[in-house]
């Protein structure tokens, strides 16, 4: 190591805090970065691994209509066309206690040529011998295979005997063994049972959820041929294509967290140019000597670099460590995420990725040599002489104030004109997003040095001179303050921009959920439909004067994967559903007898649909046009939402299942009542889902806010970098004026004074940061609103404002600014002036 | 606010120590010493002799570890440091080698603060603002930033500044240290008539033989100890 460097190390070694602190911000945010990207990553790993293990060697799949696929057709393509190779599944979900797992029905015999995991089995009930396990599984009734971790958590062992619940009916169930250890990746929350029995439970008599089809990809004849026998309603997929576009429907909700964790860098990056200045300020004696004995401005640009790069190093490693331990916390609350919205995953623990680690370590890195060059650049242009004027250095710094505003300015309206030459892309509107707090950051000390100038008469006026000392000191020394105002304004500004869009988003849900849950109270059975003699016997109750009902399924479509909700609307409640772009009695009018979709205003987004389009459907007769009358508002975020009326439904297709129905009560009808005497005729025969409107809107809003607290720890942490940014900037700033402050105490100003002056000093900082977060939170909120939740998930959020918001990141900003002066303040206040004096 | 006693400052056995490394080391060796009010004393010694730590002492910036100082009036051993801040606000002015104005507050400003931590009322203070400055021969730069300012000018400011409340005793650690010769001439003048204005007791730490001469008497500090300099004797290097 060359003496220049030791020299630098060795200073950097005597301020442990100031090292410290830098290691903190990056590390921060490495750590994020790290931590977002590993949930995410172990989430969707998890999900794949899980589709590929029950996929196994699958290569295609064949998929019927909402009603499945006649299980005879796969006799016939295995007796009559000798098909090999190929395996019925019937899919579905059952739950055993709070437990919901997924259900794979599937033939033993049929499976070995596709699946490994079903006929490898390590802890077996009966006498031990894998021979016996498939006359087991054909034969004992309810017999289930699972894996360890899955009987763990279900507290079981092989051969116990155990209960679920399928479509609301209970059935008796075996744990015949669990799966061999190296062959149960993926299987969590997952149970293996006999075709036969999986129909039993999911009532599906003589109909398969699937056919699984390995076929040699050298013989593309079979595949031709395959496609000609298909009945008309039963589509061949890629197994993998399918696995893929399922993964995708997360891919916004996924984005939206990279670009949170992004933020959290961006606030670190501050922390590191403040640091790393700071460290370059204190050490302009040592440049200037080092200069003056012939350091060229390379070797101190070169070396302010190369401790950066040291500190970077150490910190992205520290950032690494805490991301993956982040990362298991975050795992969670993203999975939590998923599960309701989109698709089922179980992860029990994060998968540490190379490429994760690789993307966590570069951002560290540039981060921080990007905020180091600054200052280094800085240090490189002293003059080899002794000392450097602060005031000189201030005059720089306010030299380059309006350059950066400048600089500030064009970003904000490149940050527009992204917006409005991208029209559709994500990754364009969070980079508008980013422009956006980029620009408005470097136009912020301008308004610090023109607010400080314009407020330090107005304290002396009303505070006295230690007041105007105060506030001119922030716009006085500018290099410092001007960059911990930034700091604290970006972290103060995203939470105002964050919290005004979930606000408005809740009250636009809230709204939604009013409008749309137009009966009294909606019941339905987990995993099946309602038996159709029970819906029956409900409608002929006397306080029900009127009954909807529903029906989701899936289709593959040539549009992916999307869901059909079959209804049948209770008189006047068409209401309830509110059409965007169209005349609401003209579609209600032709609703029934025309075959005719509404489509959920995010589905309209992202397949670019409009009233008068046409979207193909499989239907029961093969392929089939409808024509889509109006766009809905809906503020599901699944893969896509269709609306059929049932008549239109049973035209075409062969389903007569209902899930769940809404009951109208009468006037004067006690809803408890009802509920205990819907109890009552659905005991012993389906166990009911029963919940009141109001039940069903509080819990959606619950999910609603379970998906935010993501959003807000991480919004946490930006703040808690920030704090620290504010903190390391007001300490430098101390340790920096520890002379002036020395003259202030010999001059009579007692220890209470200074502390109360450097205190008024981090308010003003914190207000003036709370001023400026305000409309850069606004607009913030604004373009999430408008362009990012648009571009993500479709939907149309009305901006709706909350002063009590406003106020309280007002008062967070002062706050924030406050604590982290409170040491500083304690500090100047407790030091000696002798000692400052002496210094001099 | 003016302070005068018959003795200004009165030292006994005042000893002061500073931890170098492992070990301590003895700045001020048991000294003692007497300056009557209105008098002026230059307390000459080499670099790292002790002087600026005498003035510290003297202007309760500093508490000794042993013996007795009494400024003004006011036994200063064992003071809580803050009687002693409320002593210094009242009692005493500095005046340093690099000005030490506040940065941030124009010149008006500098010379106000101490004027109003002392209390005076905002019209008062005005006046005596413009008096000073009219004094030292600076009216016209009420609102000059220092560093708008040459040397000689700040350190004119620094002692309207220091004399601002007329104080008991006024301080000045090598107050032309940072000044060419003929600005030095000009501040030296200054400080000999505003203190015979005034009456107020002037220390001054000095390795300068001519700043000696300005003095009523000089007193050399060496080795701790505090001894008397007759006029002729030259200065330490």
């Amino acid at each position: 190591m060359s003496a220049l460097l030791r020299a630098n190390i060795g200073f950097l070694l005597r301020h442990p805090w100031q090292l410290a602190l830098s290691l903190l911000g990056v590390g921060i945010g490495v750590a994020v970065i790290v931590a977002i990207d590993l949930a995410n990553a172990s989430a969707k790993q998890s999900f794949l691994l899980s589709m590929d293990a029950i996929s196994g060697a699958a290569t295609h799949q064949l998929i019927g209509g909402p009603a499945g696929i006649d299980e005879q057709f796969y006799v016939t393509l295995r007796v009559e066309h000798g098909l090999q190779g190929i395996a019925p599944v019937v899919e579905g979900s059952v739950s055993v206690g709070e437990h919901e797992l997924q259900v794979l029905g599937i033939d033993p015999l049929a499976e070995r040529q596709l699946r490994d995991f079903t006929h490898q089995v390590d802890a077996v009930a009966t006498s031990g011998a894998n021979r016996n396990l498939f006359r087991d599984l054909l034969s004992v009734p309810g017999a289930v295979l699972m894996s360890a971790s899955t009987a763990n958590l279900l507290q079981l062992q092989p051969g116990d005997h155990f209960e679920l619940l399928a479509g609301g009916r209970r059935f008796p169930a075996h744990l015949l063994g669990t799966f061999k250890a190296d062959s149960a990746a993926g299987l969590d929350n997952l149970i293996s049972t006999d075709i036969a029995t999986a129909q039993e439970w999911l009532q599906r008599p003589g109909r398969l959820s699937r056919i699984d089809v390995r076929l040699d990809p050298d013989d593309p004849a079979t595949l031709q041929q395959l496609q000609q026998w298909l009945p008309a309603d039963t589509r061949l997929l890629s197994a993998a294509g399918r696995t893929r576009s399922t993964a995708e429907m997360s891919a916004a909700f996924m984005i939206n967290l990279h670009a949170m964790s992004l933020l959290a860098l961006l606030v670190g990056v501050f922390l590191i140019y403040n640091a790393v200045s700071f460290s370059v300020l204190q050490r302009r004696p040592l440049i200037g000597v080092l200069r003056a004995l012939g350091v060229t401005r390379g070797q101190i640009l070169a070396l302010i670099l190369a401790e950066a790069t040291i500190i970077g190093l150490l910190a992205t490693v520290c950032g690494l460590f805490a991301g993956a331990w982040l990362g298991e916390q975050l795992l969670q609350l993203v999975t939590r995420s998923i599960n309701d919205f989109y698709y089922r995953v179980a992860v029990t623990e994060v998968a540490i990725q190379v490429s994760t680690l690789a993307k966590g370590a570069a951002a560290g890195f540039g981060a921080t040599l990007l905020a180091a060059l600054l200052p280094a650049l800085e240090a490189a242009s002293y003059p080899p002489r002794l000392t450097l004027a602060r005031s000189t250095l201030e005059q720089q710094a306010r030299r380059l104030v309006p350059l950066l505003a400048a600089g500030g300015v064009g970003a904000m309206l490149a940050a527009g004109a992204v917006v409005l030459l991208s029209q559709r892309s994500l990754g364009a509107g969070i980079a508008a997003v980013l422009l956006l707090v980029l620009g408005f950051a470097l136009c912020i000390p301008l308004l610090v040095q023109r607010s400080s100038a314009l407020l330090a008469p107005l304290a002396a006026r009303l505070g006295g001179v230690w007041a105007r000392l105060a506030l001119a000191g922030i716009g006085a020394n500018l290099s410092r303050t001007g960059v911990a105002t930034v700091a604290l304004a970006v972290a103060v500004s995203a939470s105002v921009g964050v919290s005004v869009m979930v606000h408005s988003f809740r009250g636009s849900v809230d709204r939604w959920l009013l409008q749309t849950l137009q009966a009294d109270i909606y019941l339905g059975v987990r995993g099946g439909g309602l038996a159709p003699q029970l819906i029956e016997e409900i409608a002929g109750l006397d306080a029900v004067e009127a009954i909807s009902s529903s029906r989701r399924v899936r289709l593959e479509t040539e549009r992916g994967q999307l869901q059909i909700q079959v209804l049948d609307m209770a008189p006047g409640s068409y209401a309830g559903t509110v059409l965007l772009d169209a005349d609401p009695a003209a579609v209600w009018a032709d609703f029934e007898q025309q075959d005719m979709l509404l489509v959920s205003e995010p589905f309209a987004w992202r397949q670019q649909l409009a009233a008068g389009d046409r979207l193909r459907l499989p239907t029961a007769a093969g392929e089939m046009a409808f024509r889509v009358a109006a766009t809905y508002q809906s503020y599901r975020v699944d893969a896509g939402t269709v609306l059929m009326s049932r008549a239109t439904y049973s035209r075409h297709f062969d389903d007569p299942l209902i899930d769940s129905i809404g009951l109208y009560l009468r006037a004067n009808s006690d809803p408890q009542l009802i509920t205990e005497k819907l109890q009552a005729i659905s005991g012993g025969r389906q166990q009911l889902l029963i919940n009141s409107n109001q039940a069903i809107r509080t819990q959606s809003l619950q999910v609603f806010d379970r998906t935010f607290i993501i959003t807000d720890i991480l919004y946490w942490l930006a703040l808690g970098v920030a704090v620290i940014g504010i903190f390391s900037a007001l300490l430098a700033l101390q340790l920096e004026r520890a002379r002036e402050f020395g003259v202030l105490r010999a001059l009579g100003m007692t220890p209470a004074q200074l502390g109360r002056m450097i205190s008024l000093q981090s308010a003003s900082i914190g207000l003036l940061a709370g001023l400026a977060a305000l409309p850069l939170g606004l607009v913030m909120a604004y373009v999430l609103i408008e362009v990012i939740n648009r571009r993500a998930f479709g939907w149309h959020i009305q901006f709706s404002l909350a002063p009590q918001l406003l106020l309280s990141a007002l008062a967070l900003a002062l706050l924030a600014a406050l604590l982290a002066g409170l040491y500083p303040a304690w500090r100047a206040a407790r030091s000696q002036p002798a000692t400052a004096m002496r210094e001099e | 606010m003016t302070s005068t006693f018959a003795n200004s400052i009165r030292l006994r056995n005042l000893t002061r120590e500073f931890r170098e490394g492992q070990r301590l080391r003895r700045v001020l060796d048991h000294i003692s010493a007497d300056i009557a009010a209105g008098e002026s004393v230059a307390i000459r010694g080499r670099s790292g002799s002790g002087k600026s730590t005498l003035l510290n002492l003297v202007g309760a910036i500093d508490a000794a570890d042993n013996g007795e100082i009494c400024v003004a009036g006011m036994e200063l051993s064992g003071l809580p440091e803050r009687q002693r801040t409320l002593f210094r606000r009242r009692h005493i002015g500095f005046v340093y080698q690099a000005f030490n104005l506040l940065p941030t507050l124009n010149v008006g400003d500098n010379i106000r603060l101490v004027l109003e931590l002392n209390g005076v009322a905002a019209r008062s203070a005005n006046l005596r603002v413009k008096e000073l400055l009219a004094a030292v021969g600076l009216a016209d730069r009420a609102s000059s930033l220092p560093d708008q300012l040459s040397g000689g000018e700040q350190q004119r400011v620094a002692i309207a500044r220091a004399l601002s409340h007329r104080p008991a005793v006024l301080l000045a650690d090598e107050p032309t240290g940072n000044l060419d010769d003929d600005s030095a001439k000009i501040v030296l003048e200054l400080l000999q008539s505003l203190r015979q204005t005034t009456g107020t007791t002037l220390l001054i730490a000095t390795h300068s033989e001519r700043i000696s001469s300005f003095c009523d008497r000089a007193l050399e500090l060496e080795q701790g100890r505090l001894r008397p300099v007759a006029s002729s004797e030259p200065a330490s290097p």
